[in-house]
């Protein structure tokens, strides 16, 4: 059997399965099942949140070691199904590691377009708007808020904005978006409208993979999510303090929201 | 009515939220029935004049426990419905009101939501690891990756 392949597969999925906000021991679990079926006497696999290392070894032999940095992570459901499967099936003998290296390099990016996807993120405040107190116009409104959201994160998607910074400008907009809303028709609740609109980029994903990972005993992982979280909810803060002070100045005899 | 168009409006938010973090089609509607059930609870608890964070604490325990329920049913990993369903408690609010207060100047305040922030976060992070703890007993050793 193709050692560097086997330890290539095992890498490739752990990239992709890190990469779309997998928890930590899914990614170790993956790897080690991909990097088992090589049959070598020791096989490792040592995943933190932000790099990769895959290490084969046999008595005599010169060991294979692998490392990979990972950088950007996102949230991919999609993929971390498909490559769970994927992997399944090869360990399981249903499938050549040929043709496992193949599908998870094939593996589609996304399976939403754009359009769904804005519309996605318009939904999400207009359903956010009566959990936070809101009436029938407050989820009216907050379709306003949402698709000025949408627009915003696909500007900046385009651009390829970093994360710090898109979250601070979509929370800035939509806070602004909120108090405009707010000034032209006073009987909104602005709060309400903020708050929905701001769920969309609450770091939600971060903190439940923190809690896991940490209960898992990755401590390093669950740390750094941790952090991430936090990074995150400062960017919103940030975000949304700039929004409010901005309205502020731009209008500074109205009535502080 | 409150409560109806609550649960009606958590199921569409996290309905739509599932999509943006590119949920397959089919557990699509069943993460927004996770979240739906979650806000309820939420929902409830608060017009009940409960506590917040314990409000949010409950809701979290639901939807850890339904995600898990889910999860096994239609064998899926956890995280699928989790992640999504657990939104409507994560402490946006909070979040915002801190920074409210931080532009008003009214330390008070901006302290006391710094506070109440924090002890939701840890809420949801204490039901999400009773859930797993406890979903974890029962669960045959060969089966262990599939969470």
């Amino acid at each position: 059997m193709d050692h560097k392949l086997v330890i290539d597969t095992a890498v490739l999925a752990g990239e992709i399965l890190l990469k779309s906000g997998a928890e930590t021991y899914r990614v170790e679990d993956t790897m080690k099942h991909i990097l088992n079926t090589g049959n070598t006497e020791t096989a490792e696999a040592l995943v933190m949140l932000t790099g990769i290392v895959a290490t084969m070894e046999d008595p005599g032999v010169q060991p294979v070691t692998v490392m990979r940095r990972v950088n950007d992570r996102g949230t991919n459901i999609y993929r971390i199904i498909e490559v769970n499967d994927i992997s399944r099936k090869y360990c399981s003998g249903k499938m050549s590691l040929e043709a496992t290296y193949a599908a998870l390099k094939d593996l589609k990016r996304r399976q939403y377009s754009t359009a769904v996807y804005n519309i996605a993120t318009v939904l999400v405040p207009m359903g956010f708007a009566p959990l936070w107190g809101g009436g029938l116009k407050e989820v009216a409104a907050s379709a306003f808020v949402g698709g000025a959201l949408a627009l915003l994160m696909t500007v900046g998607k385009r651009l390829r904005a970093g994360g710090f910074f898109l979250n601070a400008v979509c929370a800035a907009g939509t806070t602004a978006a909120s108090i405009l809303l707010g000034r032209l028709y006073p009987a909104l609740n602005v709060d309400t409208l903020i708050i929905s609109g701001l769920m969309p980029l609450v770091p939600g994903m971060a903190v439940t993979n923190a809690v896991r990972d940490t209960l898992r005993h990755d401590f390093i992982s669950g740390g750094a999510r941790a952090l991430e979280a936090f990074m995150t909810a400062a960017a919103i803060a940030l975000g949304a303090g700039v929004g409010m002070l901005l309205m502020q100045m731009v209008d500074p005899g109205g009535a502080f929201l | 009515m409150t409560l109806i168009l609550g649960i009606a409006g958590s199921f569409i938010a996290i309905t739509g939220f599932a999509v943006l973090l590119e949920t397959p089609r089919k557990y699509v509607p069943l993460a927004g029935l996770a979240g739906a059930i979650g806000g309820g609870i939420y929902l409830y608890c608060t017009q009940k004049e409960m506590d917040v964070v314990l409000a949010s604490f409950l809701s979290a325990l639901a939807i850890a426990f339904v995600s898990h329920v889910f999860a096994r049913v239609f064998k899926a990993p956890v995280t699928v419905f989790l992640i999504a369903g657990i939104l409507p408690t994560v402490p946006g609010t909070g979040m915002y009101r801190i920074v409210y207060y931080i532009i008003e100047n009214d330390r008070e305040m901006c302290g006391y939501y710094l506070l109440q922030t924090l002890e939701i976060a840890g809420m949801i992070a204490l039901a999400i690891f009773i859930m797993d703890t406890v979903f974890r007993f029962r669960k045959p050793q060969r089966e262990r990756g599939a969470d």
